[in-house]
């Protein structure tokens, strides 16, 4: 892009700050505007279910960047704006009350929203949900507060608070939909792996069982399951997965799944526009179709989108790694596996210290340890390359996954 | 600046190693590159993670935990979540002693 043209980024988040980021390391000095509906710069979400949560690091710790960088690298801030849509015949992006943004080049950003069921008794106070750094300080106070909460849904975010409450010394129930905890990433199999850690924590955890209605005067006092039960709480955090934020496409170039589609290369269907994070739905060269919601990710995208806008053209092929800390517990997985005919283990899922390798046919889709740092990492040359593997080689702890490769098919 | 100690011998640090020490109760890990020897805390500054079993990658190591990237040589931050950089040392062969300055 020549200088004298203007790039917009739509989102304050990590995608699109670290897009407009790496915008700037890669040279680009023309006009460059980030528009973020928080009234925050951006920052990073992990810690908000851990550490910010507990009140051990101040919010602030979770900043993309120092504050004032921003402004120094010349990137017109519009926080606290809300984009109403994008209009691909002028090229504007259009925000909330009228302002056109005219662009050449875009990328779209704008994350995910939590999803809130519309319960009876969902509007009373002391029902939370966790995104934003204040739903973190809500949480943190009425956990400091004392008392028990309960806690709808137990994927990450659930498994996560549930976490960071016992150690604060809350009293925890986890209401679960599934028969096991992370059922739905995990399987039942290594799912059962988190909840017994959970357990040992003294979270009680309810399965097969939704809510029905939260009960109280004002405050939420008590949780009414669909199965009769009636739990008490001073508080409860809702964490029932999102939905991506993709209004301002108004239907454009939606996918299935609600993401805003892109090429291999991030691109949307409006040429010079892309999409990166959460809110896009990326045709990737190993796994298809697929939506992601993981803060690695969103990193990798915006530095990938970044890069793209500028003509590199670049197939964006990351594995997708997250992590996940409960307790002192280390998580990690990378791929992606909807589904998968055999799961093969090093370690041992009844130790709770393992690397599980979840494969269709002799290709590795997925790999997902526990208190087992080492070889997630290592997989991703076998997940990228989908190089056919040997069972007896991924049940070996003394084999070295990257040399599992063959030569010339990446690592 | 502190005193040299005595950790082990130079040969243990084989080009392109990275091994974990301990000098005066601070966890301390050692690499060979181009035949230089460097040290650096093995505390990764993101969550304590301990940094030398990660993957080397020239003079970089990236932590197993998180995925932060630190230069061995530097401390410096390559890629986060990491912001701060790690405290490097210094560190000698003597003689075929292996000699860390904390």
């Amino acid at each position: 892009m020549r200088v004298g043209q203007t790039l917009v980024i739509v989102g304050a988040s990590v995608a699109g700050g670290t897009a407009a980021a790496t915008l700037r390391e890669e040279g680009y000095d023309g006009r460059l505007v980030l528009v973020g509906a928080e009234e925050l710069p951006p920052y990073e979400r992990p810690p908000l279910s851990k550490e910010v949560l507990r009140g051990e690091e101040p919010a602030a710790s979770a900043f993309l960047r120092p504050e004032g960088w921003w402004e120094e690298q010349g990137i017109e801030m519009r926080l606290a704006t809300r984009a109403d849509h994008l209009d691909p015949q002028a090229r504007a992006v259009v925000l909330d009350g009228g302002e056109r943004i005219a662009f050449d080049r875009a990328i779209v950003a704008t994350g995910g929203r939590n999803r809130r069921p519309a319960l009876p008794g969902a509007g009373l106070d002391g029902v939370f949900d966790l995104r934003e750094i204040r739903d973190a300080a809500r949480i943190q106070e009425a956990a400091r507060a004392g008392g028990h909460a309960v806690l709808v849904g137990m994927g990450f975010i659930g498994a996560e608070v549930a976490a960071s409450l016992r150690q604060m010394g809350v009293g925890v129930t986890v209401v679960e939909v599934f028969e096991t905890a992370l059922y739905r990433v995990l399987g039942a199999e290594m799912g059962r792996t988190i909840e017994e850690m959970h357990r040992d924590h003294g979270v009680d955890m309810v399965f097969n069982d939704t809510v029905e209605r939260f009960a109280g005067t004002g405050r939420v006092e008590r949780v009414v399951t669909t199965r009769g039960r009636a739990i008490d709480c001073s508080f409860a955090v809702v964490g029932v997965g999102t939905v991506p934020v993709a209004d301002l496409m108004q239907g454009r170039g939606i996918g299935a799944n609600g993401g805003i589609e892109v090429d291999p290369q991030l691109q949307t269907e409006i040429p010079g526009v892309f999409a990166a994070g959460d809110v896009a739905s990326h045709d990737h060269p190993v796994f298809g179709r697929i939506r992601v919601e993981h803060s690695d990710n969103a990193v990798k995208m915006g530095q990938a989108a970044a890069r793209n806008v500028l003509g590199r053209g670049e197939t964006f092929d990351d594995p997708h790694w997250f992590w996940s800390d409960q307790y002192d517990t280390n998580i990690q997985m990378a791929g992606y596996a909807p589904t998968w005919d055999r799961m093969v283990v090093r370690g041992s899922l009844a130790e709770r210290s393992y690397c599980a390798f979840l494969l269709q046919g002799q290709r590795l889709r997925a790999a997902v340890s526990m208190n087992w740092k080492r070889d997630v990492r290592r997989s991703f040359g076998l997940i990228r390359s989908q190089a056919p593997i040997e069972d007896k080689k991924l049940a070996d702890p003394d084999v070295d996954l990257r040399t599992l490769v063959p030569a010339g098919k990446d690592a | 600046m502190g005193e040299f100690t005595t950790v082990g011998r130079a040969e243990e640090v084989a080009e392109g190693q990275v091994r974990p020490y301990e000098v005066a109760g601070q966890q301390i890990a050692v690499t060979r590159i181009d035949g230089t020897l460097h040290a650096f805390s093995d505390i990764c500054t993101h969550k304590a993670c301990s940094l030398s079993p990660g993957e080397t990658i020239g003079t970089a190591i990236e932590c197993e935990c998180h995925g932060s990237v630190f230069d061995m040589t530097s401390g410096a931050v390559v890629e986060g979540p990491a912001t701060e950089p790690v405290a490097t040392f210094g560190v000698r062969d003597e003689g075929g002693a292996l000699q860390i300055e904390a």
